[in-house]
C-alpha cells in the first residue's frame, strides 16, 4: 500500500476540523474556552507509544466506529483533573461516570461529524465506554500492536484552567486505506516538476515504519553523543514520527525560554533540524561540558559548548538516515538560538512552509540522569525528497 | 394540560439535564436507557413527544423511532444527539423524526425544537 502524503494532509485537516468541533462542544458544555493546540498523525511502534505514556494516569471515554470509518476513538484527560471537570458540569459532581461518559460522547460525536460529512457516509458510533487507564492503555485498541500505525491525536487545552483533553483516533484499514492510499505514480525522480518530471508524494506504508525506526536509531545516537560529551547518563524518552501541519510546530515548542542549535540539512532529504533545551537544561548541560564554571549561565562559553554538542548530535542523528536511505546528507554549521521556544523554531518552519503545508516531524526527547535536563530534537525533512528516498528504500 | 414527554438516552447525566430543562413546563412520563425500553415505554405511556438519543445500546434511536412510528404514525420524535453528521440526520428524518438538536444544548434550543415539533 502506498500512502499519499497529500491525502494524509487532507485527513489531518479533517482531524483538525473535528478537534475544533469537539473543542466547541466541550466549551459549551463546561463554560470554559478550549483551543485546539495540536493535531497530527503519528507513526510509532507500540513500544515507543508505551514509553511515551509511561507514568500517566488517565480517564477516558471510548467509542467504536463503524460505517464510513472503522476503528476506535478515545477522549482522555489526566485523572487528577477529574474533579475540575465535574465541577464545571451542571449536576456533574453527583454523577461522575455518567457525566464524564457523556462529555466524551459529545466531544467524540463532534470530532467525527466532519469526517462523516467529508466522506458522505454515516459513521456509526457504539455507545460510549468509560474507563480508567495507566500509561498507554488509554490508547485505542490496536495502537500498541505492531511496528507502526496511524494514530491521529489532537490536544485541546483550556485557556483559563488546567483542564486539557486529548482525542485519539485509530482508524482500521479498509475505508481509511482508501482515503490515504496513493493513487499517483511512484515517487518522482530528482528534479521533480521543475525539470519536467512528475512529482509524487506517495510513499510505501512499510517504509514509513522503517523511517520511524531510523529516527529512533538517530535519537539513540544523539543521546549517546550527549553522554560522551557531558559524562551524563542519557536515555531516549520519546521518539515518534508525526505528520502535522507545520504551522502547529512552534506552538508545540511552547512559550518557555529555550536554548540550542538549529541546522539546515542538504542532500536527500533536505530540511531542518533543531536541538532545543529548556533554558535551565541548556545551562546545566553546558555546565557539565565545561571544565570550569562559566561566567554567566548561557554566555559565550556555554554557547560554544552547546554548538559543539549540537554538531555531534546532528551528525549522529542523520548519519543513520543517510546510510539506510543510501543518500548523502550534510548539515550546515550550527546556529545558536536562545529565545522563547516558539521563536527558536519559527524561522525553520517559515522556510519549509514555502514548499509544503504539512511535514513529517520526528520528535525525540532525550533525558539526562543526575541533573534535570531534557532535550527535544525536531527534524523537519522536505516531504517530497523524503518520499523519493523512502520509495527507493522500498524498492532496494 | 402539559405536553407529556418521554426521554430516551443511555446517559443518566443527559437524562437528568433534560429533565431539569423540561420539568415545570412539561410532564415527564418516563426515562428510557435504550431503544428497546423507549419502544416499550412509548407503548405503555403514549407520550405526546419523545426526546430520543441516537447512539444507545441494545437498539439505537433511529431503529427505535422507526419501530414506534410503524405502530404509531402520529408519534412525535425529536432526535437529541451528539452526532451532527448529515447522513445520520438524513437517516433520522427518513425514520420519521420531526427534528433534531445537537448536544450540548441550552434550554432555548430544546424549547425551540419542541415548539416547532409539537
Amino acid at each position: 500500500m502506498r500512502v499519499d502524503v497529500r491525502a494524509l494532509g487532507a485527513c489531518n485537516r479533517l482531524a483538525e476540523q473535528g478537534a475544533k468541533q469537539a473543542a466547541g462542544a466541550l466549551s459549551d458544555l463546561t463554560g470554559t474556552d478550549l483551543a485546539v493546540e495540536v493535531t497530527g498523525a503519528s507513526v510509532a511502534s507500540g513500544e515507543d507509544l508505551a514509553e511515551s505514556f509511561a507514568g500517566r494516569e488517565s480517564i477516558g471515554v471510548s467509542v467504536g466506529l463503524r460505517g464510513g470509518l472503522d476503528g476506535e476513538a478515545v477522549l482522555a484527560f489526566d485523572a487528577v483533573n477529574a474533579d475540575a471537570l465535574l465541577s464545571l458540569l451542571p449536576g456533574g459532581g453527583s454523577m461522575e461516570r455518567s457525566a464524564v461518559t457523556e462529555v466524551g460522547n459529545i466531544a467524540l460525536g463532534g470530532f467525527l461529524d466532519g469526517w462523516a460529512n467529508y466522506l458522505g457516509k454515516a459513521i456509526d458510533m457504539t455507545p460510549p465506554r468509560y474507563f480508567e487507564a495507566d500509561g498507554a492503555a488509554v490508547l485505542p485498541d490496536g495502537a500498541l500492536a505492531g511496528d507502526g500505525v496511524f494514530l491521529f491525536e489532537s490536544r485541546l487545552d483550556a485557556t483559563t484552567t488546567d483542564l486539557d483533553f486529548s482525542i485519539y483516533m485509530l482508524p482500521d484499514s479498509g475505508p481509511f486505506r482508501d482515503l490515504i492510499v496513493g493513487k499517483t505514480a511512484p515517487a518522482a525522480t530528482a528534479g521533480g516538476e521543475a525539470n519536467g518530471g512528475t512529482t509524487s508524494t506517495a510513499v510505501p506504508y512499510e517504509s514509513l515504519s522503517t523511517f520511524s525506526s531510523l529516527a529512533k536509531e538517530g535519537s539513540a545516537n544523539a543521546a549517546d553523543n550527549i553522554a560522551m560529551m557531558t559524562g551524563l547518563e542519557t536515555s531516549v524518552d520519546v521518539s515518534r514520527l508525526r505528520f502535522v501541519p507545520l504551522a502547529d510546530v512552534p506552538a508545540e515548542v511552547g512559550t518557555e525560554p529555550h536554548a540550542g542549535t538549529v541546522f539546515e540539512l542538504q542532500g536527500e532529504p533536505s530540511g531542518y533540524l533543531a536541538i532545543l533545551f529548556e533554558e535551565s537544561s541548556a545551562a546545566a548541560v553546558a555546565d557539565a561540558m565545561l571544565p570550569m564554571d562559566p561566567n554567566e549561565p548561557l554566555g559565550d562559553m556555554a554557547e560554544n559548548a552547546l554548538c559543539e554538542l549540537g554538531n555531534v548530535m546532528t551528525s549522529g542523528f542523520i548519519d543513520g538516515w543517510a546510510n539506510v536511505l543510501g543518500t548523502t546528507i550534510t548539515h550546515s554549521p550550527p546556529e545558536f538560538v536562545h529565545d522563547i521556544g516558539a521563536s527558536t523554531i519559527s524561522p525553520l518552519v517559515a522556510k519549509l512552509s514555502e514548499r509544503q503545508d504539512y511535514g513529517f516531524v520526528i520528535d525525540t526527547a532525550i533525558r539526562t540522569e543526575g541533573i534535570q535536563a531534557r532535550c527535544d530534537v525536531y527534524a523537519l525533512p522536505d516531504e517530497r525528497e523524503l518520499a523519493r528516498a523512502l520509495d527507493r528504500l522500498s524498492e532496494s | 394540560m402539559a405536553t407529556r414527554v418521554l426521554i430516551a438516552d443511555d446517559s443518566e447525566f443527559m437524562r437528568n439535564l433534560l429533565r431539569e430543562i423540561l420539568e415545570g413546563e412539561f410532564d415527564i412520563v418516563g426515562e428510557a436507557e435504550n431503544g428497546v425500553e423507549a419502544v416499550n415505554m412509548y407503548e405503555e405511556h403514549g407520550p405526546d413527544l419523545v426526546m430520543m438519543d441516537i447512539v444507545m445500546p441494545i437498539r439505537d434511536g433511529i431503529e427505535a423511532t422507526t419501530e414506534i412510528l410503524e405502530d404509531n404514525p402520529d408519534a412525535t420524535v425529536i432526535m437529541c444527539t451528539s452526532v451532527g453528521q448529515e447522513e445520520k440526520m438524513k437517516a433520522a428524518i427518513k425514520a420519521g423524526a420531526e427534528g433534531y438538536i445537537t448536544k450540548p444544548f441550552q434550554k432555548p434550543n430544546v424549547l425551540d425544537a419542541i415548539g416547532s415539533a409539537v
